[in-house]
């Protein structure tokens, strides 16, 4: 009986012995890595322009990016807009070159005779 | 954006095949929460009533009538968040794990920083043994690099550098190409609807000393340092340049084969003819100076040079190429004024020989002034004088009259001296390159234009 039970014992020692092992080796088997990533600007949030109380009297650009065959989009929109606004002065403006190309311009004129913007479209 | 900043309500319009692509543009400018309205993608070339529908239907991304977004848009008070200012930082852990092998292969992965093809993982041992391939500093930044101009660009040291060559299984011999690469801070995966490529042109002693090969397969996967180099590239574009994530940061429709290797090539300076400069050479850099140059481009083609039924025994090279070079057009900033042909050393050395092309600038000449295209290139590419043509201005308004197909008698690589337009391309429209392993003299030509050059050797 004596022998029967030391022989268990030895045998679950062994096994728990065994399971450590493992442990230890997967732990071994870890390793680190450097990160593959560039580092992204800091971001600087931008506090968004006020908004309208209302469209009456106001005068609302609707800038073209000039991507090729959209004039009925922008056709239809000003058309649309007026029908619905007929308050508002709605000016359809096309932007300089591709639409990579800034147009400060531009800008400088909304923001002189302006009171909002709509832009599009690429595609 | 600049004009949310001058004070003034705005509301764009984009199409919904766009929408991760602008909400991450408009999160990294500062205004992640721009009133953008999406509309059904495409819009070019709808017909009136179509265009009227969009307006008078539903947004797919915000799901409200568009008409009513445009207003709203203009109008609506703004929210807490959308009047936030102040700066957030993006501080990126140096380390990853401690992980298995397996994990960290399948994080990096999921996460897309590889090509989804196995890596060799960036340990530091690895990363030390590769930073011994220069004398520069770990921390020394190399530079910046985006997909494209909207895109914030991200900044990369030098051992950002080689935790990215490690990742490519390039080796340290291989690593000042690699940084002479990243110094430029283009990206080989640039994007536009458009599926870019990009070249590297290696030249001087660095190309033998690494055992680059420019002969028999040199753009196929026959050499470890033209694999692993451009591999790198790739994966630097990727992780250090902020590009690679499809409908996100890459949106090439189909994709470009190209950019798997990026074509990276050293030019076979021991097979130029007599008289023909190596490609840096031409450029200004000395011969013993080891440089990179990159192209930007879209495809290439392969083709021969035919033998003329009409003219016993003589090959039609040159009209031929010009041909072949005419027969597409091409992309790029200057539209159809651009190309690139690859050579291999016989068949140079029978252009040098046969026709008397005892330069490069010799041929280049001779194929800018011979390329020849339709009167429907031609006013694709100058639209003002589509406008005198029409007004029946000559010769345009007789142009209008050839038969389909004719060609103008007006060079391909004629152009006007634009402001825009580098000084450089006015003289040398195309590049010549010299490669291959003499086996046949076909060569590649393709829409490629010179981007720019840089040092090896001051990352040795």
């Amino acid at each position: 009986m004596k022998k029967g039970i030391t022989w268990w014992l030895a045998t679950l020692l062994f096994l728990a012995g065994l399971f450590a092992a493992h442990g230890s080796l997967a732990d071994q088997a870890k390793i680190t890595v450097l990160n593959p990533l560039g580092q992204p600007p800091a971001l600087k949030l931008i506090p968004m322009a006020p908004r309208l109380d209302t469209l009456d009297g106001k005068t609302i650009y609707i800038v073209d990016v000039g991507y090729p065959e959209t004039k009925p989009f922008f056709d239809q929109m000003a058309s649309l807009l007026s029908a619905a606004y007929p308050k508002t002065r709605w000016i359809v403006r096309s932007k300089i070159s591709t639409y990579f190309e800034d147009d400060p311009d531009l800008w400088k004129e909304i923001k002189a005779k302006g009171n909002g913007m709509i832009i599009a479209i690429g595609h | 954006m600049a004009v949310e900043q001058l004070g003034v309500p705005t509301v764009p319009i984009v199409t919904d095949a766009f929408r991760d692509v602008v909400k991450g543009v408009a999160a990294v400018k500062g205004m992640p929460n721009l009133r953008i309205v999406f509309v059904p993608h495409p819009v070019f070339a709808k017909s009136a009533s179509e265009c009227r529908g969009i307006f008078e239907g539903g947004d797919p991304v915000n799901k409200k009538r568009v008409l009513d977004e445009l207003v709203a848009g203009l109008t609506a008070p703004l929210t807490d968040e959308e009047k936030k200012s102040g700066f957030i930082q993006r501080p990126l852990p140096r380390l990853i794990g401690p992980d298995t092998p397996e994990n960290l292969e399948k994080l990096f992965k999921e996460n897309g920083w590889t090509d989804y093809l196995p890596i060799v993982l960036p340990t530091e041992e690895k990363v030390a043994e590769m930073l011994k391939g220069t004398h520069r500093r770990p921390d020394e930044i190399v530079g910046t690099m985006q997909p494209s101009p909207p895109h914030e660009a991200w900044e990369y040291t030098v051992e950002k550098v080689a935790v990215n060559a490690v990742m490519a299984g390039a080796k340290p011999e291989h690593f000042p190409v690699i940084l002479a690469i990243a110094s430029t801070g283009a990206t080989s995966l640039f994007t536009s609807t458009n599926s870019w490529a990009r070249m590297v042109v290696v030249n001087g002693p660095i190309r033998n000393e690494i055992k680059m090969n420019g002969g028999i397969g040199a753009m196929g996967p026959f050499n470890e340092a033209n694999a692993v180099i451009g591999r790198a590239w790739t994966l630097i574009s990727k992780n250090l340049g902020n590009g690679g994530r499809p409908g996100i940061n890459y949106m090439g429709t189909q994709g470009n084969p190209l950019n798997w290797n990026n074509v990276c090539i050293p030019e076979k300076e021991e097979g130029l003819p007599s008289g023909w400069k190596p490609y840096h050479v031409q450029l200004g850099y000395k011969p013993e100076e080891s440089v990179v140059s990159i192209f930007a481009g879209i495809h290439f083609q392969q083709a021969s040079a035919p033998m003329s039924p009409l003219k016993e025994g003589e090959y039609e090279s040159p009209e031929h190429m010009a041909a072949v070079i005419r027969s597409w057009g091409s992309v790029g900033p200057y539209l159809n004024l651009h190309a690139t042909v690859l050579l291999d050393p016989t068949h140079a050395r029978d252009l040098s020989q046969r026709y008397r092309f005892d330069s490069k600038e010799k041929l280049i000449a001779w194929l800018r002034d011979n390329t020849f295209q339709t009167a429907w290139e031609y006013f694709m590419i100058y639209p003002s004088d589509l406008k005198k043509a029409k007004e029946g201005v000559e010769p345009f308004a007789s142009w209008l009259k050839l038969p389909e197909g004719a060609l103008v008698p007006v060079p391909k690589f004629r152009y006007l001296k634009k402001p825009e337009i580098p000084a450089r391309l006015h003289e040398e429209p195309i590049s010549v390159i010299v490669l291959g392993g003499e086996t046949n003299p076909w060569y590649f030509a393709g829409d490629f234009y010179y981007v720019e050059s840089a040092s090896v050797d001051k990352w040795r």
